[in-house]
């Protein structure tokens, strides 16, 4: 039987052709003029992904490129699933008529496609394909709204700090390369096994290197000066999907490329990790204070969370796959629904400042029990998902090393200090009374108070039985 | 001077003959030469037809967009030759090396209908 064949057969890559092929419908609907079943075609094929992505042949290597253990199948379904909300969140943005549906939705599929190769990735290359693959669909996205000048400048933005980033992350694949011989995961870290505590300068160089390419991708202080521009300019749900999903396939193929290769050369890079994690959930947190438009206070806290989740690397190990899992899961749903809210509130008083959420709570407050759910979770408070995901991180960081509690106690500060500007919209919603406007009394469509209200019972549901996430087997 | 340096001797003196040669020549018919500076002698000369208007005009042929395509197309041809190195050992295998250039070949195609349906061509 030919090789081809038997790939087929054995279930190999199947989420990643199904995106690949419906990218390609979607990229067609507008030529065909399908565009109105698009939205279901879609969702039927992401779902079809999901379906297909549990079923992936586990440990299956395939042409020495990716690796299909079982961390890559659940970060795969895990992303999969965070895009099936997101095309169901966004559908009253791309029914607007501003912006061409079939394009949009094609850029979204193909960058998708980058994200599940970077949760699998055994080999460099592929790692590097992963990357540019999520990117380079993300820097047209960011521009997608062609009118704005603002979209336009975040486009531009974005492309340059990520061409910057990538140029960086090669330079350091290269030093790898030339220090090791190989691409590949598995044999970098029995390469620096072998080597013990005499690794060239070379190696350390090429660690670094990759690490500030991935702090770029990733937003982590200092290299996060393209974050909140880039949030702010671009359409709402391209700033979701870019903060939720490609966020998270980036820390998946972070963790994944440290926690296979890097571990036995930690002494190398964990001090400087762990500077930079303190930097970011500092930086983050405190300029997310000084914002007066959501959407940016939105960029800033997910570079503050960008912080925290970066503990997961630092640690390195098999409980931190489970503490990055639930906390991808629970930022990534947080977010949504806060930027879903956020879109629905812009869309009818026109601004995105914490000023319009004044006195929201009088004539949505379906809407402003929803913004309070995701604010709590994003600020860590109990009955949500938020909650238990940082008590987990942070636990399980004091438990594998205690010199780590100066960082544990700059993680604490931080998320105080980030109780203040998650408040301060629940504030505005349920403090000031202000006479209301009779247009400001506009009800959104049905259809998203149902998912509104579906998306609170997942964060709060997670947050009561998160063991649904940790009762995986050998992540 | 060791004996490898010394085989290119030749070749220098090569290069110098030939520049030497370009150079004499310009710089002797320019001094030597007669100069002649009236109006119809520096006009520019057109089959001795009369210029008219300016030569430089501005037409769109939008470029970021043809450097676009061009750069798609010639990226994906750039994988025939890979393909067309291996031929003989595809024709070994009977049809698998077929399907793989159709498989690799069809989204190429449905780029370009793709490029030409949105009218990307259609350039007035």
């Amino acid at each position: 039987m030919s090789k081809l064949k038997e790939n087929f057969n054995d279930k190999k890559m199947t989420a990643v052709i199904i995106l690949s092929c419906l990218g390609i419908v979607s990229m067609l609907a507008d030529i065909f003029s399908y565009k109105k079943a698009l939205w279901y075609i879609v969702l039927a094929g992401v779902a079809g992904a999901i379906v297909a992505n549990l079923n992936e042949k586990s440990n299956a290597i395939i042409y020495d490129m990716l690796l299909t253990d079982n961390y890559a199948i659940w970060f795969s379904t895990l992303i999969l699933a965070l895009v099936l909300l997101w095309f169901m969140v966004s559908k009253d943005q791309y029914e607007s008529g501003v912006y061409n549906s079939s394009d949009n939705y094609a850029l979204i599929l193909f960058a998708t496609v980058g994200a599940l190769i970077l949760t699998s990735f055994s080999d460099l290359t592929m790692m590097f394909l992963g990357i540019e693959i999520l990117s380079i669909p993300l820097f047209i996205l960011a521009g997608s709204n062609k009118k704005d000048v603002s979209s336009n400048e975040a486009s531009l933005k974005y492309f340059l700090a990520g061409a910057f980033a990538s140029g960086i992350l090669l330079f350091g694949i290269t030093f790898i390369y030339g220090s090791t011989g190989t691409f590949k995961l598995d044999k970098i870290a029995d390469w620096a096994n072998a080597a013990g505590s005499n690794l060239p300068a070379l190696f350390y160089t090429g660690i670094l290197l990759v690490m500030v390419g991935l702090a770029f991708k990733v937003s982590a202080a200092p290299f996060h000066f393209w974050t909140p521009d880039v949030y702010q300019g671009s359409p709402m749900f391209v700033t979701a999907f870019m903060a939720t999903i490609v966020k998270g396939a980036a820390f998946a193929g972070f963790f994944r490329l440290f926690y296979t290769s890097f571990t036995s050369a930690s002494g190398s890079w964990a001090l400087i990790l762990s500077i930079l994690i303190a930097a970011t959930i500092l930086t983050g947190n405190i300029i997310a204070v000084y914002q007066s438009s959501v959407k940016r206070m939105l960029a800033y806290s997910s570079i503050a969370q960008a912080g925290y989740i970066l503990l997961t690397v630092l640690l390195s190990n098999q409980e931190a796959k489970y503490a990055l899992l639930l906390y991808i899961a629970s930022y990534g749903v947080s977010t949504i629904t806060a930027f879903t809210v956020l879109y629905h509130v812009e869309k009818i008083k026109g601004t995105d400042t914490f000023e319009s959420f004044t006195s929201l709570s009088q004539t949505h407050p379906l809407l402003s029990v929803v913004m309070t759910i995701a604010m709590l979770s994003l600020a860590g408070i109990p009955p949500t998902i938020g909650f238990f995901a940082k008590f987990y991180l942070f636990s399980s960081v004091l438990k594998s090393n205690t010199s780590y509690l100066w960082l544990i106690m700059v993680s604490v500060a931080g998320s105080l200090v980030s109780v203040y500007y998650y408040f301060r919209v629940i504030i505005a919603m349920y403090g000031q009374h202000e006479p209301i406007i009779s247009s400001e009394k506009k009800q959104i469509p049905a259809f998203y108070n149902v998912l509104l209200l579906l998306l609170v019972c997942v964060i709060i549901i997670l947050g009561m039985m998160p063991d649904v996430l940790m009762s995986i087997d050998n992540l | 001077m060791s004996e490898s340096i010394q085989q290119y001797i030749p070749i220098a003196m090569q290069f110098l003959v030939a520049s030497g040669f370009v150079i004499t020549t310009i710089v002797a018919s320019w001094l030597l030469g007669p100069k002649v500076k009236t109006l119809h002698k520096l006009d520019t000369f057109e089959s001795g037809l009369q210029p008219v208007g300016n030569a430089r005009m501005q037409f769109s042929i939008k470029y970021f967009l043809v450097a676009t395509i061009f750069v798609l197309f010639d990226v994906e041809v750039i994988f025939f030759y890979p393909w067309a190195v291996n031929f003989r050992e595809f024709i070994q295998e009977g049809f698998e090396g077929f399907g793989k250039m159709l498989l690799f070949m069809a989204p190429v195609l449905i780029g370009f209908f793709y490029v030409i349906k949105k009218g990307a061509l259609e350039w007035d």
